[in-house]
C-alpha cells in the first residue's frame, strides 16, 4: 500500500519537460496573431470556393476543411489575450506584405475549370508551410510556461496532417494527363516563389534561422 | 475570386440539370389538366401511390438544397470582409458560418447516401436554385435571416416529413438520419436569431428589413402551398421543432399563412397560363 505522507518529486521520472524556450510572450503573441491571420484568410477562401467547384467531393471536402481553419483561428483569437494582448485584432495581421501577396495570389483562381489551381495553392504549398511553422514552434517553445500554445498546436497540427492528406489526395485524382502536372506544378512554383519571398507564414525566421527573439537578457532558467 | 457569385455561376458536374421553380408551375402537362385536378395534393406517406416516387424526387431536392445551402454559408464566409459595418461581418459569425459549412457537408453526404439507399441517381430531378438566390442578399443581416430563419426552417419542415415517411414506412435508416440532420438545423435557426438581433439590437430599421426579406423569402420556400399546415400539405409546418429552434406561435401563424397565400399565388399563375396556352391554341386554329 502506498504511503501518502511519503515525499515525491514534483515532476515524475518519464516527465522530460524543460522551462527554456526559444519565444518570450512578445515573440508567441506575434506568431499566434499571424497563424489567426492566415487561418482566417483560408477558412474564408475554402468557404468561397466552394461554390465555384463543380467536382462534388471537392465540393463537401472543401465545406469540412473550411470549418476546420476556422476553429483554428477561433483557437488563437482565444490565446491572443492569454499572451497580453488585450485587443486580439491589434496583432492579427499578416507577417509582411509579402505573405499578403501570396494570399492574393492563392485565392485568385474563381472559374470551375481551375480546381487543380485552388487545391494545389492550399494542399500543396500553404498547408506545408504552415505544418513546418507550427511544427517549429511546437519543437521551440517553452513546454512548460508555453503548454497552452503547445495543446493548441497538437490538436491544430492533427488537422492539417488530415486535411494536407485529403487535399494532396484529391489533387493525384484529378491530374491525370502531363499537361495538368505541368499546370499543377507551375502553379505551386510561381506560389512557392511568393512564399519563399515572404520568409513563411510568420515572415523569416518561421522555421528557425532568421530573427527569433530569445529569452530576455539576464533571465535565468534552470535546465 | 469575386466577392459575390451569382446563382448562374454556381459550379455543377454535368449530371445536374437546372430549372426554376416557375417552369415547373407551368409545365404544360400541368396547365393542360382541369384546374380541380392541378390544385388536388396529398400529405407524403408511403401509402399515396406515387408515395415512394415522391419521396425520392423530395430526397434529390434535399440533397441539391443542401448542396446550395453549403455554398451559401461558405460565400457568406468569403463574400465580406470582417467587422461591425453594414456591409461587414463580425469574426464570430464567420466562425458559425463556417462550422456551417461543416454541418452542410454533412448533409450533403448524408442524402447522397439515402438518394442512393432509396435507389436515386444524382442528377435524376432537376435542381432549381432558388434557396442559393436567399443567399445573395449584400447586406449580411438579411443573408442571415433570409438562409439561417427561412431556408433552414424550411429544412426542419422538410426533414421533419422526410422523418415522418421514414416511420410510416418502416425506414429506421431514412427516419434515424432525417433526426440527425433536424437537430443540426434546429441549431443553425437559432444561429440565425442569434446574430439577427445581436447585429440590429440598436438598429431597428435593419430588424425590420431583415423580417420583411424573411416573409418574402418564406412565401417563396413554401413552394405554392406545396409547405404548410393544411389537411392536404405534402410538406407539414414542423410546429414543434420550429419552436425548439425558437421560432414564436406567431411566427410560425404567419408563416402558415404565408403558405396559404403562396397557394393561391400559384393557382393564379397557374390559371393564367393555362389561359394563354388556351388563347394560343385557338388563335393556331
Amino acid at each position: 500500500m502506498s504511503d501518502p505522507k511519503k515525499p515525491r518529486a514534483a515532476f515524475a521520472p518519464w516527465d522530460r519537460r524543460e522551462l527554456p524556450g526559444s519565444f518570450t510572450v512578445e515573440e508567441s503573441a506575434r506568431r499566434v496573431g499571424n497563424y489567426k491571420w492566415i487561418e482566417t484568410r483560408l477558412f474564408e477562401v475554402l468557404g468561397g470556393w466552394v461554390a465555384t467547384v463543380p467536382e462534388l467531393d471537392v465540393k463537401m471536402r472543401l465545406g469540412t476543411h473550411c470549418y476546420h481553419h476556422a476553429w483554428h483561428a477561433e483557437l488563437w483569437h482565444k490565446r491572443l489575450p492569454e499572451l497580453r494582448e488585450i485587443n486580439p485584432d491589434r496583432l492579427t495581421q499578416p507577417a509582411n506584405d509579402g505573405i499578403v501577396a501570396f494570399i492574393d495570389a492563392m485565392t485568385e483562381p474563381e472559374a470551375p475549370e481551375l480546381t487543380i489551381e485552388k487545391l494545389v495553392g492550399v494542399y500543396r504549398v500553404l498547408i506545408p508551410h504552415k505544418i513546418a511553422a507550427y511544427t517549429y514552434h511546437l519543437n521551440n517553445t517553452s513546454t512548460i510556461t508555453d503548454a497552452p500554445t503547445i495543446r493548441s498546436l497538437t490538436f491544430i497540427l492533427q488537422d492539417e496532417f488530415e486535411d494536407w492528406r485529403d487535399g494532396e489526395m484529391l489533387i493525384q485524382s484529378l491530374i491525370e494527363t502531363p499537361a495538368e502536372v505541368d499546370r499543377a506544378t507551375a502553379h505551386q512554383a510561381s506560389l512557392e516563389k511568393l512564399m519563399v519571398a515572404a520568409g513563411g507564414i510568420t515572415g523569416p525566421g518561421s522555421i528557425g534561422g532568421g530573427p527569433v527573439m530569445v529569452e530576455p537578457a539576464g533571465a535565468e532558467v534552470s535546465a | 475570386m469575386r466577392h459575390a457569385l451569382p446563382p448562374e455561376d454556381l459550379a455543377r458536374d454535368e449530371r445536374f440539370v437546372r430549372n426554376s421553380f416557375m417552369v415547373r408551375a407551368t409545365d404544360p402537362r400541368l396547365t393542360a389538366m382541369p384546374a380541380e385536378k392541378r390544385a388536388r395534393r396529398a400529405p407524403l406517406n408511403p401509402d399515396r401511390a406515387d408515395g415512394p416516387e415522391a419521396a425520392r424526387a423530395l430526397m434529390h431536392g434535399i440533397f441539391t438544397g443542401e448542396i446550395q445551402a453549403l455554398e451559401g454559408a461558405g460565400r457568406t464566409c468569403w463574400d465580406f470582409p470582417i467587422g461591425d459595418g453594414a456591409d461587414e461581418a463580425p469574426f464570430e459569425l464567420k466562425l458559425d458560418m463556417a462550422r456551417q459549412c461543416w454541418d452542410e457537408a454533412r448533409h450533403c453526404e448524408i442524402s447522397v447516401k439515402l438518394g442512393d439507399w432509396m435507389g436515386t441517381d444524382i442528377g435524376e430531378f432537376a435542381e432549381s436554385v432558388f434557396l442559393y438566390e436567399a443567399a445573395c442578399n449584400p447586406d449580411p443581416v438579411l443573408r442571415l435571416t433570409g438562409v439561417n430563419r427561412a431556408l433552414e426552417g424550411l429544412a426542419i419542415d422538410v426533414f421533419n416529413t422526410m422523418r415522418e415517411f421514414g416511420i410510416q414506412a418502416g425506414d429506421p435508416v431514412l427516419e434515424f438520419c432525417e433526426d440527425w440532420m433536424l437537430a443540426d438545423e434546429v441549431t443553425h435557426v437559432k444561429m440565425g436569431s442569434d446574430w439577427l438581433r445581436r447585429l440590429t439590437a440598436d438598429d431597428p430599421d435593419r430588424r425590420t428589413r431583415a423580417l420583411e426579406f424573411q416573409r418574402v423569402v418564406d412565401k417563396l420556400f413554401s413552394l405554392g402551398g406545396a409547405r404548410g399546415e393544411e389537411d392536404d400539405s405534402p410538406i407539414k409546418l414542423a410546429r414543434r421543432f420550429r419552436e425548439l429552434a425558437g421560432f414564436n406561435t406567431e411566427e410560425i401563424d404567419e408563416i402558415a399563412a404565408l403558405s396559404t397565400e403562396s397557394r393561391q399565388d400559384l393557382a393564379d399563375v397557374q390559371d393564367r397560363a393555362a389561359a394563354q396556352a388556351a388563347a394560343t391554341t385557338s388563335g393556331e386554329r
